[in-house]
């Protein structure tokens, strides 16, 4: 079964939208909360005082989430870095992508990116498992100055179409990417993108899906590149 | 079962004894997790960045003073103690990699009144030891001053003081609401300050070995060779070797720690003794014994002078500062860390490791950690400053040596530590017999006052905690 990790800065009172719980009642999802802190506070002294009420409202956030579809549970986590903590979880939990929490009602139509380096199949897999067979729109974006991305787009639209689902295509051939899916984002309620190599942009400007989530209100599924396969495969 | 700690101290709180898993990345509690986000670089910055302020930056002149070249011995020696005593540190903190460092193998492996008395002597051995780089930090800022042409009329002294109080109340306010990750500054620093060094002794060198002349006067010290002062300075610089166990305070959260806690602890010992020796070296060619008595705490300043004329001087001031604010710094968030083992075991009521929760931070341990800093800041007393937070460190480093002969021959379940000690325990032994044969050189004052200390720490026991049980207890 596929499963989304959703982070929740559980004891700064973030919430999750009840449109993105409704979203995600297709597929299992754990819970991650967590509390970062600065270096000068070891996290084992933040879990002797926060454990109790962190947990309890991690219960009732993977409750809600139940009772929303899918199968839930949850991981409490105290760190200093943020980042190391949600790849962890992502890879032992062996998640398909994960949410960056956001603002919206009912999910009615989602905006996929498939521009740049992304693994273009597992975007449009996850896409279909998520949708399942509910009414829900896809609005698949791609912004390439390539020759063939109208094809490749037709090709993924196609897919998605053999699956059931209702698709529209938006090429962009100008402007960069990340404009591109933002001037998209009106009348979208969630976007999904994949999982992009850090580049030396995303150092110097922070994660491209992160600053997708900040400029777009809304909630972002980041779906997780190939990962690295075992070490038993040699 | 029979190792979790057990009974209450006096206000009726019972230790924490949340059973863990540990792992490479983090610890498991039975609800939580706790990620270890520290890796090598980060361990050694602490350790050595905790550690070459002292040595390189405050010790060399008074040192040098007392005996001449023969202070290379001092601190070859210092280096080879600390060396004995972190070989055994890195054994127990890679079967017990948990915050709070020393406090936490002696409790374990010694029992709670060794535990109590240790705890507590590296809370107050780290506040002696932050006090003593504050005030170095305070000759720097003067010697700065003075570079930029401001004169001090009278009371230098009394300058330097208020610097070293404004310094420690600084540093504690930043620690307490401060959330920025100065972490990655502290790496930073530590770099720099570390290839301006390379480049400054490389320098150094050949002109004190002769193959270039820097045309500084043909002032060698007197040395004084004999077994006497180089081991009673060697006890006096000893404060420049207690970064080691700072990084033993972080074990917890260490990624990989039974790799890089070992790493850490024994590379950077092994890097400023390195360091230690030849600053000494270069400073005694440079100077007679009384140019360096005279220069004092900042004779390292004179030295880069002599050497390289007005930017060598501006370059040692500049690196002095950063240095002693680094060690400083680094030493205040040991301490806390060091507050909160003892208070998580009852052994220090609960509240002392209260966090708030507009910055996340400690405030109360920062407070117990700052507050004593600032007043034993202000007696600009280096040399008692810095024996004192040596006796404390040098008996807690004892005491980790038995505790690792203890714990072998019980031989705990849960002991099963990635790395060991070779040669039995020869090391330990050895360790433990220089760590406090290394306090009977020291000026008798320092040791009265560390001795009052341990028999406070001592009482505190009796009073508030005799009922809880702690040894063998993971």
């Amino acid at each position: 079964m596929t499963r989304v990790l959703v982070p929740v800065a559980i004891l700064e009172g973030e919430t999750v939208s009840a449109g993105l719980m409704d979203l995600l009642g297709t597929v299992d999802v754990t819970v991650l909360g967590y509390h970062v802190l600065p270096e000068q506070t070891p996290p084992d002294q933040a879990r002797l005082q926060y454990e109790e009420r962190a947990t309890a409202a991690l219960e009732d956030l993977t409750e809600e989430f139940r009772s929303a579809g899918g199968a839930a549970d949850h991981r409490l986590v105290f760190t200093h870095d943020r980042e190391q903590t949600v790849n962890r979880v992502a890879d032992e939990v062996d998640a398909r992508a994960f949410a960056i929490s956001g603002v919206t009602g009912d999910v009615d139509r989602l905006l996929v990116s498939l521009s740049g380096d992304v693994a273009v199949d597992r975007v449009l897999d996850f896409v279909v498992e998520v949708v399942g067979d509910r009414e829900v729109g896809v609005t698949l974006l791609l912004a390439s100055t390539a020759d063939g991305a109208a094809d490749r787009l037709d090709a993924a639209a196609e897919r998605l179409r053999g699956a059931g689902l209702s698709v529209e295509t938006r090429l962009e051939r100008d402007g960069s990417t990340f404009d591109a899916l933002l001037d998209a984002v009106p009348d979208h309620d969630a976007v999904v993108m994949g999982e992009s190599a850090p580049s030396l942009r995303s150092l110097v400007f922070g994660e491209e899906a992160d600053r997708v989530a900040s400029a777009s209100v809304g909630p972002v599924l980041v779906v997780r590149a190939d990962e690295p396969t075992d070490g038993d495969a040699g | 079962m029979s190792s979790e700690p057990t009974g209450t101290n006096i206000e009726g709180e019972a230790p924490d004894a949340e059973p863990v898993v540990e792992t490479d990345e983090a610890t498991l509690t039975e609800d939580a997790e706790l990620e270890r986000t520290l890796g090598l670089g980060g361990g050694l910055a602490i350790g050595i960045g905790t550690m070459i302020g002292a040595g390189i930056f405050v010790f060399p002149g008074l040192a040098g003073a007392e005996v001449g070249t023969a202070a290379t011995a001092s601190f070859a020696i210092g280096g080879l103690v600390a060396l004995l005593v972190a070989l055994p540190t890195s054994e127990l903190a890679t079967a017990m990699p948990k915050s709070g460092g020393g406090y936490y193998f002696v409790s374990r492996g010694l029992g709670t009144l060794a535990g109590t008395v240790i705890g507590l002597s590296l809370w107050l051995g780290l506040v002696f030891a932050t006090a003593f780089y504050l005030v170095g930090l305070g000759f720097y800022a003067l010697d700065a001053l003075a570079q930029v042409g401001v004169t001090v009329g009278t009371s230098p002294g009394l300058i330097v003081s208020v610097i070293a109080v404004l310094a420690g109340v600084g540093f504690t306010v930043l620690n307490v609401t401060g959330t920025e990750n100065a972490a990655k500054l502290q790496n930073g620093i530590v770099a720099l300050l570390l290839s301006m060094l390379v480049v400054f002794l490389a320098f150094g060198m050949l002109d004190a070995l002769g193959i270039v002349d820097a045309g500084t006067p043909p002032g060698e010290a007197q040395d004084v060779w004999s077994v006497v002062p180089i081991m009673s300075v060697a006890a006096l610089v000893f404060t420049s070797y207690l970064g080691f166990a700072q990084v033993a305070t972080v074990a917890g959260e260490m990624k990989n720690p039974g790799r890089n806690l070992p790493l850490a602890m024994i590379g950077s010992v092994l890097v400023v003794t390195v360091l230690y020796v030849l600053t000494i070296f270069v400073a005694t060619s440079v100077f007679t014994q009384d140019g360096l008595a005279i220069a004092g705490e900042t004779a390292m300043v004179e030295v880069g002078r002599e050497l390289l004329g007005s930017p060598g001087a501006l370059v040692i001031v500049v690196g002095g500062l950063l240095a002693t604010m680094s060690s400083a710094n680094a030493s205040i968030l040991s301490t806390s860390r060091a507050i909160y083992g003892v208070s998580k075991d009852a052994l220090l009521p609960r509240w002392a490791s209260r966090i708030n929760l507009t910055y996340g931070t400690p405030h109360v341990a920062l407070g117990l950690a700052g507050g004593p800093v600032i007043v034993l800041a202000a007696t600009r007393q280096v040399q008692l400053l810095a024996e004192v937070a040596s006796f404390l460190h040098l008996v807690m480093y004892g005491l980790m040596c038995v505790a690792l002969v203890a714990i072998r021959r019980d031989r705990p379940d849960w002991y099963d530590p990635e790395f060991r000690v070779p040669g039995g325990a020869v090391i330990p032994v050895v360790g433990a017999l220089a760590s406090f044969g290394l306090i009977a050189f020291m000026d008798p004052l320092s040791i009265a006052i560390g001795l009052a200390v341990i028999v406070l720490t001592a009482g505190w026991y009796f009073y508030y905690a005799r009922d809880v049980k702690l040894k063998g207890a993971l």
